[in-house]
């Protein structure tokens, strides 16, 4: 067991040697890595962000219906009890705002009570705001019944308040899908460029490993050090990676606060979570360690 | 103790470097490999450290079978083994006590331990005081007493050399049989590929001749 660790000891302090004896190249490949792992942490953080910030959105698909102008006083509530009974299981609530009440509204904002003043009469119709059921085709479900109510008597117009929320996830959702597609792409580029590494390593060290196999040792000996050459550049360019995106939150963060303090609100853009970020690390370190293992295995062979 | 029982060694489909090998040396045995050069010596010694399998026939090492090892096995066959090539095959890129350092590693030593073992191993091969001295600063003979040190430094059972003095001038050459007779009297089976005659009839006690891949022992020389 103590020669076991004896020998990893050594390992760790030949992959040290081998970083330390070529800084430029070291620095040039773990810079590489850490700038591809860079941006995917960036993107994580602005999706932290804004998922929390979009579910508290009202996601909850509302349907308002206009009527015409010339209808009758009773048609809302007739086209209301129509409604409810012929879609039951997709409406969760239904109001009715007459015209009355929504002038009422709109004469208690100051910003509108001089503007309705000057009109001979109120310009508003009735309306009918609708609430559906939320399930998983919510969306499809809010175009079909938007687009078949659109052409009822009476009904002047259909607008789709929440639609505007529901793209938002949609964009979200699909940012996510790119993320775990760019988190692949940087596998990629760890992977190439630890196995690249490796390869010039293996190709350098070619004595040592000759004069190692001589006097005796395994093939695992000779592999060890390259596995944690791998693992150590992925530590290091994980470590690095998160300091660079720090770095990037930074003026991104102001920027984005100034937007959205203009809508009342805050964004505040932090890093992932520390757990997400360790073990992001660990799999980089492993992916490093895994190239390299692949690469010494292929460029050994002397 | 090494054992060949009907050897044959060949490259591809090339002519045998060895036919029909057939030896016994047993351990503690002081034994030259001489012949001409591409007799098929280094060929011999590499079968005998475990660094290239026979193409036909049994290679017994210290009873054990080395023709027939996995090859995941060879390495630990070698650690029993100390071999000194012709070329040193020293690292310029370290220091004279690194390079006897890397065998000790290999084995899993301390570091404490391996530095009192290669020290010891330096002094045995009169290089006491030029641990820290690059190899490239080093002459020759110095040179190869620094890679008998690094062969010797695990304590193997068999030492076996490919031309150990070729390079070097009568002087040096003598100071490094002389290391080789050192380690025999202590029980370590040697074995030594060489075409000086001098030598041999000043340190051989048993030469084995090889021409045109076929063997002849000259037992008592």
């Amino acid at each position: 067991m103590l020669r076991w660790l004896n020998q990893h000891r050594y390992a760790l302090g030949v992959a040290f040697r081998r970083l330390r004896n070529q800084p430029v190249s070291s620095l040039c490949n773990i810079l590489v890595i850490s700038l591809s792992l860079a941006v995917p942490i960036v993107v994580a953080a602005v999706l932290d962000t804004a998922r929390p910030v979009i579910s508290q959105l009202p996601v909850s698909a509302e349907v308002t219906l206009y009527l015409d102008l010339s209808a009758p006083p009773e048609a809302a509530r007739k086209i209301s009890a129509e409604l409810q009974r012929a879609h039951a299981e997709e409406i969760e609530s239904l109001e009715i705002v007459t015209r009355e009440q929504a002038l009422q509204l709109l004469r208690s904002r100051p910003a509108w009570s001089d503007a309705l003043a000057v009109l001979p009469d109120n310009p508003l119709p009735d309306a009918i705001v609708i609430t559906l059921r939320q399930h998983p085709e919510i969306a499809q479900t809010t175009d079909r019944l938007s687009k078949q109510w659109r052409e009822l008597d009476l009904v002047d117009a259909v607008q789709v308040d929440s639609a505007w929320v529901q793209r938002l996830q949609a964009l979200l959702d699909f940012l996510g899908i790119g993320l775990w597609m760019l988190a692949m792409g940087v596998a990629v580029v760890v992977l190439a460029t630890v196995f690249n590494t490796v390869r010039l390593q293996a190709l350098t060290q070619r004595e040592e490993i000759a004069i190692a196999r001589l006097v005796g040792a395994t093939e695992s000996f000779v592999r060890r050090p390259f596995l944690y050459l791998g693992a150590l550049t992925g530590l290091l360019s994980s470590a690095l990676a998160v300091t660079i995106a720090w770095a990037a939150l930074q003026p991104l963060g102001t920027a984005i606060n100034r937007l959205a303090n203009s809508y009342g609100t805050e964004l505040p853009l932090h890093l992932p979570d520390g757990v997400s970020l360790i073990l992001a690390g660990i799999v980089v370190a492993i992916l490093g360690s895994l190239s390299a293992r692949w690469s010494v295995y292929r460029n050994t062979h002397f | 103790m090494i054992e060949f029982q009907h050897v044959f060694k060949s490259y591809g489909r090339g002519r045998n470097i060895l036919a029909d090998v057939n030896f016994r040396i047993e351990p503690g045995e002081f034994v030259f490999v001489s012949g001409p050069s591409g007799a098929g010596k280094s060929t011999l010694l590499k079968l005998i450290g475990g660094l290239e399998p026979p193409s036909r026939g049994a290679t017994l090492i210290n009873g054990h079978r080395s023709d027939r090892m996995p090859a995941r096995a060879r390495p630990y066959l070698r650690r029993a083994v100390g071999v000194i090539l012709q070329d040193t095959h020293l690292l310029y890129d370290r220091s004279a006590i690194q390079n006897v350092l890397l065998p000790l590693a290999v084995t899993g030593h301390s570091p404490a331990q391996s530095l009192s073992r290669a020290r010891a191993a330096m002094e045995k091969v009169g290089l006491a005081g030029k641990e820290d001295l690059n190899p490239i600063e080093m002459s020759g003979g110095e040179q190869q007493r620094l890679a008998i040190a690094r062969a010797i430094v695990n304590r193997p059972s068999i030492l076996i050399a490919d031309e150990p003095t070729a390079n070097l001038d009568e002087e040096s050459a003598r100071r490094i049989m002389d290391v080789f007779r050192d380690f025999n009297r202590v029980g370590v089976t040697t074995l030594i590929a060489s075409h000086d005659r001098s030598l041999m009839a000043d340190y051989a006690r048993r030469t084995m001749r090889i021409e045109g891949g076929r063997f002849t022992d000259i037992p008592g020389v």
